[in-house]
């Protein structure tokens, strides 16, 4: 699904989130008042908010900064276009990692890049769902194949995570946190979640998609639908904007080379930069593990990013799946 | 017992997670440890520490009796999944029928989710670990005849 070209037209003269009136919208775009009225309502399809005023004309509630491709790829390195095949911009899509999961084509040492707008099935973790509304956030997955085996990729997950919060933090100046394996969180808020998916030969060449969530700017109304404590960028930083294409830019420019060099080099470092970003550590929790919860104390992570869980009568033992959960008591 | 076997289940060993391992072939027996007694045993990963392996051990000795099929092993210690997300529709029933590259199950683990597909076509005869239950490096997890 995709916008029309009426509807994209009006949305960019719109983005500015200041009032356009109809008729100088029919003469800049050269579409009659009431097809310009006509189109104006399916932006409710795609659940943007916008007011209609007599006299006054139309107004989205929030200015937008729609994708772009060649903004993203003037901030993209050299050396990071040259390890990408495609970046595809969608409009609307059941979820960016099923995007690539069923339309991507994996060669080695090149990534294909999805991106949309809008994701009707955002997902998260066993399919808790990812609010994702139109045009205000980052829903970014990327592919690369891999030939080391799954064993070998454990590491992975951190390490995005790592990505993450490096580049949060040069764009905006936001130190966030990340919750075991990587979720990120400011001030016991979720900011941003990350989903690995892997398919192929668990022995050999694989392919795996990884997918990000970033909230950078929510309404109220939207975030209803979210089940915890939630933050976004524009929030933190009291409402001022952080441009939307330069940091899709900023993020493929980090996590590309990570990938890239993930297969020689693995975790490495990285693992302790990890640990300084740990925001359970210390911490009271609980770990549930299908159907059994282990409680005890989060004491970091083993040198294989493995969560270490302290237990009542002393004894640590490493895990490398479960939900974690904090005692907020 | 052939050296150049003992050779190859070294390498396999070294190349997974498994501590220890033990092998019974006819009247021979061996026993691969990878730490010595003295060695540091860094904390073992445990996927669930809660009486696991013994359920695995009894499964595993049934399926290795009757040795039908083609089993499916974890390529991981991790946490299985029989759908992909709760609420959705099991990948594969008993009786089902796949093809080779059919998604049977996840794996997750490290966050990371593994699509295991089907090696071979058949039909799926036997379903050995229940949804969310954690597994361990080679349990068997499907038979597929």
């Amino acid at each position: 699904m995709a916008l029309t070209t009426t509807q994209r037209k009006i949305l960019v003269a719109l983005s500015d989130g200041q009032f356009h009136s109809g008729s100088d919208l029919s003469e800049t775009l050269g579409i009659s008042r009431s097809a310009i009225c006509k189109q104006i309502n399916t932006l409710d399809d795609l659940g943007l908010k916008y007011s209609a005023i007599s006299g006054k004309g139309y107004r989205l509630f929030q200015a937008i900064e729609l994708l772009d491709e060649t903004m993203i790829r003037a901030h993209l390195s050299a050396g990071v276009v040259s390890q990408i095949a495609a970046i595809d911009c969608l409009d609307v899509v059941d979820s960016t990692n099923n995007y690539l999961l069923t339309h991507g084509q994996t060669q080695p040492a090149l990534s294909q890049i999805c991106l949309a707008e809008f994701q009707t099935a955002g997902r998260g973790r066993r399919g808790k769902q990812w609010v994702s509304p139109f045009g205000q956030n980052v829903y970014l997955s990327l592919s690369w194949q891999f030939f080391c085996g799954v064993t070998a990729l454990a590491g992975l997950s951190l390490g995005i995570g790592v990505c993450l919060v490096r580049v949060i933090k040069a764009l905006t100046g936001i130190e966030v946190g990340l919750k075991w394996p990587n979720d990120i969180f400011w001030q016991g808020k979720k900011l941003g979640g990350i989903l690995v998916e892997l398919t192929g030969d668990m022995e050999g060449p694989c392919s795996v998609v990884v997918g990000l969530g970033l909230n950078r700017a929510l309404s109220d109304d939207e975030a209803t639908a979210i089940d915890q404590d939630w933050v976004d960028l524009h929030r933190i930083l009291g409402h001022k904007n952080v441009p939307r294409n330069k940091l899709i830019a900023e993020l493929i420019n980090e996590l590309i080379p990570f990938m890239a060099a993930f297969e020689q080099e693995g975790i490495g470092a990285l693992i302790n930069e990890w640990r300084r970003y740990d925001c359970l550590v210390g911490q009271a929790a609980e770990l549930q593990l299908g159907n059994n919860i282990i409680s005890g104390t989060i004491s970091g992570i083993n040198d294989s990013g493995h969560l270490l869980l302290t237990q009542a009568n002393g004894e640590t033992q490493a895990y490398n799946s479960g939900e974690v959960s904090v005692d907020i008591a | 017992m052939d050296i150049r076997k003992i050779k190859k289940l070294i390498e396999i060993i070294e190349a997974s997670d498994i501590a220890e391992f033990e092998i019974t072939e006819g009247e021979e027996s061996i026993r691969i440890s990878r730490y010595s007694a003295n060695a540091v045993v860094p904390a073992p990963v445990m996927a669930a520490p809660i009486a696991a392996p013994a359920v695995s051990e009894s499964q595993q000795k049934a399926v290795v009796e009757e040795h039908a099929g083609h089993i499916v092993k974890s390529p991981m210690v991790g946490t299985f999944y029989a759908s992909a997300s709760p609420g959705s529709k099991i990948f594969v029933n008993v009786g089902q029928r796949v093809s080779e590259g059919d998604t049977l199950c996840i794996i997750e683990a490290m966050k990371i989710l593994n699509q295991i597909e089907a090696e071979t076509s058949g039909t799926v005869t036997k379903i050995l670990v229940e949804n969310a239950q954690a597994v361990e490096y080679g349990q068997p997890l499907f038979v597929i005849e």
